[in-house]
């Protein structure tokens, strides 16, 4: 990391701008994009104030009106929606307790909200108990992304006695391949997004061991390509928010030194809109708040100067893991 | 709010007019919005409900609510209430049990128009989606819209009904995935679709043959088609069980598949998907535990036999190719994986010193061809000098 403060102004992180990117995006109601993606509202809440937290201006959005958006989204059976007026999801609810973790209100779950236990139901009703992986919702699709949720969601509450860790753990196994990869489902192709919620979620478990470490590695640190980008699959491009999914199971793993980082580094900081804010999937294209987050949490692991420490399983700053998971034990 | 591939523009350069018609686009989505909100908790889910929805989806087929409003507009009114469905939360008694006391014949009548018109309920949402999926074929939601009504198809229709259905929505898949050979939702969907179709309640028969044929085909038109490749390697376990094969067999088959790829190797070794079907192969080979390969009764003289040649032809792709890095990986990898077959058969064979020498070139070569994974050729270099002191 040496030698950073010597390089030019559109290598340098934009603090500012990005702090500033995510202040504006709940002022933007007279564009149309806003309504169309209302049903990302509470995720996008979570990725903007993780942003914030990674950059160290934690207090740039209003406590109290953070709170209060994430109670209004909760239904009655514990379940969160998008928004308010939006059916409850296994993505919506994990982003819900995510926030609250944030911004240590974990408690407002007891005091003004449906409880801690029924958030806690409602994500250990949505597992499959037959082959131990968990549904998004009421509707039935199942995804390995969902069981990484409920593993996530969980372990903050404090609540994983819930499940069938076991079976969980044996279907992620069952979805493993031979690249040392795992597919969203037992059959399928591997991917970098599914090879991240299946590692996290063998890490909450605490059953790294069923991991084939150094042809997953290998498999990861093929995924950087000559622009300093990480892609997702073989033969596709490269998409700053891979530096998450593949860093953070490097990370997990003990591999990130397994890939050029100064390179992934020069490659996220080209994707940073410098006048507008925010960062997007590669290098002049438009900035979106999903982007920001990963890019950020991707330097943070890469050890860039000025963020805050992330945490690779959860996806939340170290100092925030350590006091729930503290408060949970 | 994740976005792919959009090119940067200036937000702040709207002119008043675009902003008045992104003013007037809002003010009518949040009309039917509202319409179908207030009509949803009043607990309508009627027809004109249902119609709303189509009208909001055809906006944004991401607003996951309005499919699920969708769906109860379904099993509340359109679709007949024959079905044991469980994802109906309806417990009103069905038409059929209260004609429980009427002749079965007149049941047996009413029961087959109520599927004819269930069908072409489901027939109608399948094509109402399609050129949405073709708009958004990486919308998570509309496949899973989609596979809802087939369960329903299976839940209500007369298997040969369903199976006709089931059978339209493969090839409707065949047809993105000529469009996106590499979209993973429709690799998925696909064997979602097959692994229900060979269930007794559609089809009730194998289709592993014809997979593995698509999987031919697919990778005919595009040998960089790594998500057929992996599709392949996750076949060819029941298609041999299923095929009888015996060891003669299957020796024959890992041959003609190691041979098809060396092939494409020769004209394309800077492809990445070959290489790791051929690792794929190479694992068959290696492995020991016996229900994990497709050919278990290899014996170790015969494993080691195959890798030998398979090193070999590698070795002869560097005399054209001698800047691909995926070669020298594999001449690695392959080799480390010998010496423990040998290991494991305690017989000799290769000069222990030679092939030393040559480990060293190979991973110098990756250094130079592939600098940025420096750290892991550094762990590999290490790995190797603790072998030579442990043997
Ligand atoms: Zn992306």
């Amino acid at each position: 990391m040496s030698g950073i403060q010597e390089l030019p102004d559109e290598l340098q992180l934009a603090t500012a701008q990005h702090v500033k990117y995510i202040q504006s995006l709940d002022t933007r109601k007279d564009e149309y994009d806003y309504w169309l993606t209302e049903h990302l509202r509470l995720n996008g809440l979570y990725w903007g104030l993780t942003s914030l937290y990674l950059l160290r201006h934690p207090d740039a959005l209003p406590r109290d009106e953070t709170i209060d958006f994430v109670l209004s989204c909760q239904h009655s059976n514990g379940g969160f929606g998008a928004a308010p007026g939006h059916d409850a999801h296994m993505l919506y609810t994990v982003s819900a307790v995510q926030i609250l973790a944030l911004v240590d209100a974990l408690d407002e779950l007891d005091k003004r909200g449906q409880g801690k236990a029924m958030v806690g139901k409602f994500i250990a009703d949505l597992q499959n108990r037959e082959t131990g992986t968990f549904s998004g919702d009421e509707w039935g699709e199942e995804d390995t992304r969902f069981l990484y949720g409920a593993f996530n969601a969980l372990s903050l509450l404090g609540m994983m006695h819930l499940v069938d860790v076991d079976k969980a753990v044996n279907h992620i196994v069952a979805c493993a391949n031979f690249d040392g990869g795992y597919g969203v489902s037992p059959g399928a192709e591997s991917h970098s997004g599914q090879i991240f919620t299946c590692v996290a979620a063998l890490t909450i478990a605490g059953r790294k061991d069923l991991i084939d470490v150094d042809r997953l590695a290998g498999w990861l640190s093929e995924r950087q390509v000559p622009s300093g980008g990480l892609n997702g699959r073989p033969e596709k491009k490269e998409d700053v928010c891979y530096s998450w999914w593949v860093l953070s199971s490097l990370a997990m793993i003990g591999r990130t030194h397994w890939i050029d980082r100064e390179k992934l580094i020069g490659f996220i900081l080209r994707s940073q809109d410098l006048e507008q804010g925010g960062i997007s999937d590669r290098p002049g294209n438009m900035a979106d708040v999903w982007h920001t987050i990963f890019g950020l949490a991707g330097l943070s692991l890469l050890g860039y100067p000025g963020l805050d420490a992330v945490d690779p399983v959860f996806c939340l700053p170290k100092t925030t893991m350590e006091r729930v998971l503290g408060k949970a034990r | 709010m994740a976005s792919h591939g959009v090119a940067k523009y200036n937000r702040a350069a709207r002119t008043e007019e675009q902003r008045q018609q992104d003013l007037e686009k809002i003010e009518k989505y949040r009309q039917i919005e509202d319409s179908i909100r207030s009509q949803a908790s009043a607990g309508t889910y009627d027809t004109a409900l249902f119609q709303l929805t189509s009208k909001l989806l055809r906006l944004n087929p991401e607003y996951h609510t309005i499919w699920n409003v969708r769906r109860r507009c379904l099993i509340s009114s359109l679709l007949s209430k024959s079905s044991t469905s469980n994802s109906s939360p309806d417990t009103m008694p069905t038409p059929h049990e209260d004609q429980s006391t009427s002749t079965t014949e007149q049941s047996a009548s009413s029961t087959a128009a109520d599927a004819d018109s269930d069908a072409d309920i489901l027939r109608s949402e399948l094509a109402f989606t399609v050129p949405l999926l073709v708009e958004f074929p990486k919308c998570y939601w509309l496949w899973g819209y989609r596979q809802w009504i087939l369960e329903q198809a299976v839940l209500r229709l007369p298997t040969a009904t369903a199976t006709s259905i089931w059978e339209g929505e493969l090839a409707l898949d065949s047809k993105m995935l000529t469009k996106d050979r590499r979209n993973f939702h429709a690799w998925g969907y696909r064997r979602y679709l097959v692994a229900r179709l060979e269930t007794p309640e559609l089809r009730g028969k194998s289709m592993v043959e014809d997979e593995f044929t698509y999987t031919t085909k697919m990778i005919r038109v595009d040998l960089s088609n790594f998500s057929a490749w992996h599709n392949r390697s996750r076949l060819i376990r029941r298609l041999l069980d299923e095929r009888g094969a015996d060891d003669k067999a299957r020796a024959a088959f890992i041959e003609a598949e190691l041979d098809q790829i060396r092939e494409a190797l020769n004209v394309g070794p800077e492809d990445q998907s070959l290489w790791y079907y051929h690792r794929y192969l190479i694992l068959q080979l290696i492995h020991h535990s016996q229900e994990s390969t497709i050919v278990p009764n290899l014996t170790v003289e015969e494993r080691i036999s195959y890798i030998e040649r398979e090193i070999e032809d590698i070795k002869d792709l560097i005399e054209d190719y001698d800047d691909i890095k995926w070669v020298y990986e594999a001449l690695l990898e392959y080799t480390l994986a010998l010496g423990q077959l040998r290991q494991a058969s305690q017989s000799t064979g290769g000069d222990d010193d030679r092939q030393n020498e040559e480990l060293q070139t190979w991973l110098a070569k990756l250094r130079k061809l592939d600098p940025m994974q420096a750290g892991r050729w550094d762990d590999v270099e290490k790995e190797l000098k603790s072998r030579r002191e442990t043997t």
